[in-house]
């Protein structure tokens, strides 16, 4: 009898959210589309991502004027994301800006909102060609990884140029040692081929000396590194790796075996121009580093957004960043090294 | 007298309050979170999650715990998935498999969760070993077992995507699909199975020695009741019912990673500690994990919805999970 009641009590509990439904029902949410500024629902893949830490406050400054935004953490589960942006549809927010924990689940994605009518701006991973073909009202923004090897192979290209000291052993050919990132990753499967496809692209020769992964860790780029200079010693000429923490381990790794004093010195690249690598390249012991855009996707992303929201046209003008294919936009990589590293801090 | 009634009516429905005072105070907070689509919302949510959180409350009614449950559903989303891709899709995990029928790979991977399930269910009673441990052991071993899988050719280690059009109304259809009264099919999986559940619990045998075995193993034992066989039939029931919701995962979210199922035990163990389920064993019921597995969602749901902050809602679940646990301790405490 007890139990009866208790479960009555739960479902009247349900009921009473369930009462109002119509005149909730009709409601237009706050911050409609009249005029005002637009809700834009902003699902990032993992909270505790630096980078994506970096693009979630771009987007909270650039919003200020021109869109609500509510943030929310998917945990880094797409199943998480999903329900988040259910929620967001339900308050009918007027865009939403997704930052997709797995790429291959746009497509649910794109049909729930355009069940909706609600336009999705896509941030950082880019969902497939065959999903964004699905509704004009779906973007992307996001950079293109291989740029990024590109132009840390070009970093160690002048310095090549620059420095005919570099070629230690005077053969004309770069023996280099590579750090890579999480195996299958397609940063780090990317930024591997296009650095060395740079370098080569630059008419250098190069050997493989050592390849391995550091999964993008610090402690493990070091423990690597040290293990690289155990078994090849002065055979290598230069380091790239796929991303900073692991160049500043392999910097640690070096240190300790006595580069960066005297003229012993080892041309080390990194990729993401965190805090500690701006400080690295200041020092003089990271020869140079790729900066991914976070400031400037965040304001591409927040402003499509809006004017998504307010069905305003959208144009090169009205964003202020170059529309590829009138679904893309592909904000650049930068090099970053010591000249101007004061620039990103 | 009148005072007395009420605060045993107040202990013992505490869990339905909570959910009740939650619901009304983010009603009033945010008037517009009042409706059928943040209804149908928060059911769809607790979907999967009643289903994971029912399996685990089968173990954890006859004194044991299941650590390998979030790993299970991990597993049986990819099984799933790579068996129900569209046939043109360009990267299939099994590129020449032909189209199946939906619950051939549907019935695969609940029984890939059964067999797990039983395995759990034979260390545990067979070897002796404490559930804490064997599913510790089993949690990690599939997850292995389940990135093997996930990074074969030509799949290697790419989200399984593309799934087939009728899986995915499986997790985001529904009935009477433009009516406003629609009722998604995720919804109704999960009440079905709960009723189910529920007969399980309280008219069979099965259920009857579940709550023995959690009262007291000895007792049981003595009374004639086969243990070891009755632990491996729940160990399997529970992976069942992983492999169920690990396929509605996918379905769900059109996708399936290595990744997916991470940490959901806790969830369900938390949801069914909120919901009554003693942690010691021999005491739970289906209502009271419903209950349960709602107010997380309500917590998850609602609490977004009003705009507090992500870091701010894990504080508010740990402190509802605590003070759960030390509201249901001085119910058990007063009545001794």
């Amino acid at each position: 009898m007890k139990k009866l009641t208790t479960v009555m009590l739960a479902a009247a509990m349900l009921g009473a959210t369930m009462v109002g439904c119509s005149n909730g029902g009709d409601k237009e949410s706050s911050g409609g589309n009249a005029g005002s500024t637009p809700s834009v629902g902003v699902a990032i893949y993992k909270f505790d991502d630096t980078f994506m830490t970096g693009v979630r406050n771009s987007i909270e400054k650039n919003a200020s004027g021109i869109a609500k935004v509510d943030i929310v953490d998917s945990q880094n589960s797409q199943p998480t994301q999903n329900d988040k942006i259910d929620l967001f549809i339900t308050k009918k927010t007027n865009a939403l800006i997704v930052n997709p924990v797995d790429r291959t689940a746009a497509g649910v994605i794109i049909d729930k909102a355009q069940a909706k009518d609600t336009p999705v701006v896509f941030l950082n991973r880019e969902p497939l060609p065959e999903d964004m073909k699905k509704w004009d009202k779906v973007y992307y923004v996001g950079a293109k990884a291989e740029e990024s090897g590109t132009l840390s192979g070009q970093i160690v290209v002048d310095y090549w140029k620059a420095h005919p000291e570099a070629d230690k052993n005077g053969d004309g050919v770069l023996q280099y040692v590579m750090l890579k990132g999480e195996p299958g990753h397609q940063d780090a499967e990317l930024r591997t081929q296009y650095s060395i496809q740079a370098i080569e692209d630059a008419g250098i020769k190069v050997e493989k000396v050592a390849e391995d992964t550091a999964m993008w860790d610090r402690v493990k780029g070091q423990e690597k590194m040290a293990a690289f200079l155990a078994a090849n010693g002065d055979k290598i000429e230069a380091v790239l790796a796929n991303n900073d923490d692991m160049a500043l381990g392999a910097i640690e790794a070096l240190k300790a075996a006595g580069y960066f004093t005297g003229d012993k010195y080892m041309p080390v690249v990194g990729v993401d121009a965190t805090a500690p690598a701006l400080q690295a390249l200041e020092q003089g012991t990271m020869l140079g580093t790729v900066l991914n855009d976070a400031e400037n996707q965040g304001k591409a992303a927040v402003t499509l957004a809006s004017l998504l929201a307010k069905g305003e046209a959208i144009s090169k003008d009205s964003v202020g960043f170059d529309i590829t294919d009138n679904q893309y936009v592909w904000i650049p990589y930068q090099k970053v090294t010591k000249e101007n590293a004061a620039d990103f801090k | 007298m009148n005072t007395k009634k009420l605060q045993g009516f107040v202990t013992e429905n505490a869990i339905y309050i909570v959910l009740a005072v939650l619901l009304i105070g983010i009603a009033v907070y945010e008037p517009s979170f009042i409706g059928l689509n943040t209804l149908r919302d928060i059911l769809i949510q607790s979907s999967t999650r009643v289903i994971i959180a029912l399996g685990v409350a089968f173990i954890l009614i006859t004194g044991g715990t299941d650590l390998s449950a979030g790993r299970m559903v991990g597993l049986t989303a990819v099984v799933s998935a790579s068996m129900l891709q569209e046939a043109d899709y360009a990267r299939r995990f099994f590129p020449n498999l032909p189209e199946l029928p939906l619950f051939v790979p549907v019935l695969i991977a609940i029984a890939v969760g059964l067999v797990f399930g039983l395995i759990n269910g034979v260390i545990v009673s067979k070897f002796k070993v404490p559930p804490f441990i064997a599913t510790l052991g089993t949690m990690v071993a599939i997850y292995g077992i389940n990135s093997l899988y996930f990074d074969t050719e030509p799949n290697q280690s790419q989200p399984i995507g593309g799934l087939r059009g009728d899986f995915t109304t499986l997790g985001s259809g529904a009935l009477f699909k433009n009516w406003e009264f629609s009722i998604p099919y995720i919804v109704i999986i999960a009440i079905v199975v709960c009723a189910i559940v529920w007969v399980m619990f309280n008219k069979t045998r099965l259920g009857k020695n579940m709550y023995a075995i959690g009262g007291n193993q000895q007792a049981a034992k003595v009374s004639g009741i086969n243990v070891s066989k009755n632990l491996i039939l729940i160990y399997s029931i529970a992976g069942a019912l992983y492999g169920l919701a690990g396929v509605l995962e996918a379905a769900r979210t059109g996708g399936a990673t290595n990744n997916y199922g991470n940490m959901y035990e806790l969830d369900a163990i938390a949801a069914c500690v909120v919901g009554g389920v003693s942690t010691t064993g021999g005491i739970g019921t289906v209502p009271g994990i419903m209950a349960g597995v709602l107010i997380f969602t309500v917590i998850n749901y609602g609490l977004t919805f009003v705009g507090v902050g992500p870091y701010w809602q894990q504080i508010i679940k740990g402190a509802i999970i605590v003070a759960a646990v030390a509201f249901d301790m001085r119910k058990y405490a007063s009545k001794k």
